[in-house]
């Protein structure tokens, strides 16, 4: 009696909203959103430059009726929103387009790195020897260097191409993976039920695989949501070094890189707008993440 | 004598004055879904120098209550009504500051878990010289030598040097004390000990019941004990309450209760008891022909400690028949090797040493892949239900494991499998689809018998099964295995601490010590008349559920001295020479041989084989 109305009671406690949930959810899902379809939305093709050059967004009192004119038809040509760079290219469609860049590239490294980084976990973690130790050892190194600067060896060495960047950010995100798969393997394989799952006759590899491995992905999966985070903004920051995607690619970083030297003439508006992107959408992953943790993993 | 002992409690309530009296007490708990009431209507007196017994299920409210006497309850709840005399006043009436002055110095209380309860930071004697010092005008350096005395008076050895230890320097049995000694620093009039006990091996528990009573008979406080373990009640209460969902049901001489429980509940609880003493009548078969099953040989299990040389000799030399259809015991205290027998037999754990023959074949000898053919006859059930069971498989997920490695049934076959295994199990096909996240303790211990026996097998290891159940839940599985085992013709090695159950269930029984096999016999034969000199204090020690042979009443008390030593350097002679009472030269010299004692007995001691130790009946 007691007990069941308890628990009743700790679950509605759970259910109570997660606000930072909520937001997180929101934000990662915009951008997935714009990944989707935000080229076919954007008003201007972004990587045709328009005659106008270096254009500063209309003022924010102007865009209720700038709105209401793109709505009704009677403003002709739609207006620049977010004005346009020294190249004429229009900032708005640049910015809703970026994302299928950005996130193909945090995503695709991601799934490789967690692939590998899980795999390479569950091995170094269940059938631990001397090759294993090895490997950790060797992942401790590499994981020591600054990963902005190992990305750019990578891609400077690999040359500047898409699935490059890929390859060298799933690499550099591969040991993170190993590290948090490895130590809950260790945990779950002295658990009960791998002991007997030795003593009904399965092989090591069967029990690594059926029984620990499902038991030990979730701090990896939880990670990812952080980790698909940072991969954009290394992303994006590779691009403003030059080591990443190549212009005219609409991309966040390249935006701001390209937008940056003409801050010193006052136009502040080209690296504006996709550093605000940048950061609400890492902020979205990383708030995401920890409140998948908490819920899940806590 | 069962009348005679409970007019003997009476007499000695009779003429004292109540210590505390609570009257009607109710707490509740109010949530978003609703009020939540785990105590309600609670009336209670305990009187000085009066022991009683609060008993109940997990969730019976029982640690709620206590607290409720002190005035305390967890938020977000709060106490409903009622009143609670202490000392002349209504303690719910007291405002915080004259409640605190009551808590710790009138009222102690001693907590389940004594390591935790440790502050890690704080060396043993500071804490109890600030508990103390809370509650009296003392300097530090007072409250530091009223520790040591605590100390020696809980019978801590050495206590000059024990009370600048911190929580991780003691053992279990050591923090124990140390926390029974900061709750009776201030000479409370009433100790709360809630589960003082569990996780604590027998003879350690006996050690620090004992010193309990001892410490409350000379102060002339009194206890409110709760424990779910009625050998504990049985053996120290005078009074026993029996707390169910939220309400006590029944309140009376602890002779009076294990005699003629009134309320179901209580006799739920008090049947394994029952069926434990009818088990004497039923006449065990061992008759010595059985048919041999399994045959070890000089079984030996080495751990090296890492970085040194030395090695943890968990088992030593075990040498043991199993036969067809029996069922024999392994007891010992934690750490005496037990679990790594059973380990050792189906080959989880790598013997470094000796022959384990099943069927003809040396299992010890054959290629771990080779082991597989002996997996599905070989079977083990373990300690833990909820570990054992793969979190994120449903039960017939788990059934259908065994039978998709070693049958060739089909898919409806496995289906109809899993259903008949269940209901011989005694749980309904309806919980095929659950997950054990969903299930209780008792339901998942049987879903891990019921896939330990899924492919037939000849025999399972039962590694204390029983140890994490309700004692309810306990009845039933072991009336389970019973069953099984007439049904199925089983043999089951049953390890396990708790000798009213091993008395139950088992025909003979192996009693180990530091990894030696001390003594074997049948169940019969060592549990009536021990004879070496560690069965003889671990049956001491053990508290059966029998209010008329109460060990606080015993005059003599076979009783070893401290604690198991470290089983990294062992002593050359008798491994129990340092704590036995009998212990002579020659026994810290001479390694010990397992004497031949005739009539199927073994026992490890030269005296006993030579006569010098008379038996001990019991």
């Amino acid at each position: 009696m007691a007990d069941v109305s308890e628990i009743q009671a700790g679950a509605t406690q759970k259910r109570r909203t997660d606000w930072l949930f909520v937001v997180g959810v929101s934000i990662v899902s915009l951008v997935v959103v714009l990944a989707a379809i935000g080229p076919a939305i954007s008003p201007y093709d972004p990587t045709v430059s328009t005659p106008t050059v270096s254009m500063p967004p209309p003022p924010l009192a102007q865009w209720p009726s700038l709105f209401w004119g793109v709505l009704t038809g009677s403003v002709e040509q739609t207006p620049h929103w977010f004005g346009t760079d020294s190249s004429g290219f229009d900032i708005f469609s640049r910015v809703i387009s970026a994302p299928r860049i950005d996130l193909t590239i945090a995503l695709a490294a991601n799934g490789l790195s967690l692939l590998l980084g899980v795999f390479l976990g569950l091995i170094a973690g269940y059938f631990r020897n001397i090759g294993t130790e090895v490997m950790m050892r060797t992942s401790d190194v590499l994981q020591s260097f600054p990963v902005f600067i190992s990305a750019m060896i990578l891609v400077a060495l690999a040359g500047r191409s898409t699935t490059n960047i890929v390859i060298a950010l799933a690499l550099l995100y591969t040991p993170i993976y190993v590290r948090l798969t490895r130590s809950e393997v260790l945990s779950q394989k002295t658990r009960g039920y791998v002991e007997a799952a030795r003593a009904l006759g399965n092989s090591e590899l069967i029990i690594a695989l059926r029984h620990v491995l499902p038991n030990s992905m979730a701090p990896a999966l939880i990670q990812s949501s952080v980790t698909i985070g940072f991969a954009i903004l290394l992303t994006a920051g590779l691009s403003f070094v030059g080591a990443g995607v190549r212009p005219p690619t609409p991309e966040w970083g390249l935006m701001i890189s390209t937008g940056a030297t003409q801050i010193v003439l006052g136009e502040w508006w080209p690296s504006l707008f996709p550093g605000i992107a940048i950061s609400a959408t890492v902020f979205g992953f990383a708030v995401l993440g920890n409140a998948l943790e908490r819920r899940y993993a806590g | 004598m069962l009348v005679k002992a409970g007019t003997a409690k009476e007499a000695r309530v009779e003429g004292r004055s109540p210590v505390i009296e609570a009257r009607n007490l109710a707490v509740r708990y109010v949530t978003a879904t609703g009020v939540v009431t785990p105590v309600r209507d609670l009336t209670l007196t305990v009187h000085e120098r009066e022991v009683v017994g609060l008993v109940g299920d997990a969730g019976s409210g029982k640690s709620t209550a206590a607290l409720a006497l002190m005035g305390v309850v967890r938020p977000p709840g709060q106490i409903a009504s009622g009143s609670v005399m202490f000392g002349g006043r209504d303690l719910l009436g007291l405002d915080e500051d004259a409640l605190r002055a009551i808590r710790g110095n009138e009222i102690g209380i001693i907590v389940q878990n004594p390591r935790s309860s440790l502050n890690p930071m704080l060396r043993i004697g500071r804490q109890i010289a600030n508990v103390y010092g809370a509650h009296n005008q003392a300097t530090s350096r007072e409250g530091w030598d009223k520790a040591v005395d605590m100390l020696r008076m809980v019978g801590i050895n050495d206590p000059e040097r024990r009370v600048g230890a911190y929580a991780h320097e003691l053992s279990g049995g050591m923090a124990q004390r140390a926390l029974i000694a900061m709750a009776l620093s201030s000479s409370p009039r009433l100790l709360i000990a809630d589960e003082p006990t569990s996780g604590l091996d027998v003879t350690i528990q006996a050690q620090f019941l004992d010193e309990m009573w001892q410490t409350v008979q000379a102060t002339g406080s009194a206890i409110l004990l709760i424990s779910q373990d009625l050998g504990v009640i049985a053996n120290y209460c005078d009074r026993v309450v029996v707390l169910h969902d939220g309400a006590i049901v029944e309140d009376r001489p602890v002779g009076e209760f294990f005699a003629d429980p009134q309320h179901p509940y209580s006799r739920s609880i008090l049947a394994l008891q029952k069926a434990a003493s009818e088990a004497d009548a039923v006449a065990k078969r061992s008759d010595g022909e059985r048919e041999k099953l399994i045959e070890i040989r000089d079984l030996a299990k080495n751990f090296p400690i890492r970085g040194s040389k030395k090695v943890v000799q968990a088992v030593e030399n075990l040498s043991m028949t199993i036969g067809r259809g029996e069922t024999v015991g392994l007891v010992g205290e934690s750490g005496s090797g037990k679990t790594t027998v059973g380990r050792c037999l189906l080959r989880l754990e790598e013997p470094t040493a000796g022959q384990i023959e099943y069927g003809g074949t040396d299992i010890s000898a054959i290629a771990r892949s080779g082991m597989k053919r002996f997996r599905s006859k070989l079977q083990i059930v373990f300690q833990d239900p909820y570990d054992s069971l793969n979190p994120r498989w449903s039960v017939g997920q788990v059934l259908r494991e065994p039978l998709n490695l070693h049958t060739s049934l089909s898919t409806a076959e496995k289906t109809a499998r899993i259903g008949e295994l269940l209901e011989l199990v005694g749980l309904s096909p309806d919980i095929v689809s659950a997950k054990p996240r969903d299930l209780g303790a008792s339901t998942l211990q049987r879903v891990n018998i019921a896939r330990a026996i899924a492919t037939d097998p000849e025999f399972i290891v039962l590694d204390e099964p029983t140890s994490v159940l309700a004692p309810a839940a306990i009845d039933g599985l072991v009336t389970l295995l019973r069953a099984l085992q007439a049904e199925l013709g089983l043999s089951y090695l049953f390890i396990s601490h708790d000798l009213t159950t091993v008395k139950y269930l088992c025909d003979r029984v192996a009693v180990m010590y530091l990894g030696q096999v001390v003594e074997t016999g049948t169940v019969d034969q060592v549990f009536n008349a021990p004879l070496h000199p560690y069965s003889r204090s671990l049956l001491d020690s053990h508290l059966f559920p029998d209010p008329t042979d109460r060990r606080v009443d015993r005059p003599d008390r076979e009783q070893l001295e401290g604690e198991i030593p470290s089983p990294v350097d062992l002593p050359k002679g008798c491994y129990l020479a340092g704590r036995c009472p009998h212990a002579l030269e020659r026994c810290r010299a001479e390694p010990q041989m397992l004497h031949d004692m005739g009539d199927q007995r073994t026992a490890r001691c030269w005296r006993v084989a030579e006569g010098d130790l008379e038996e001990a009946g019991r």
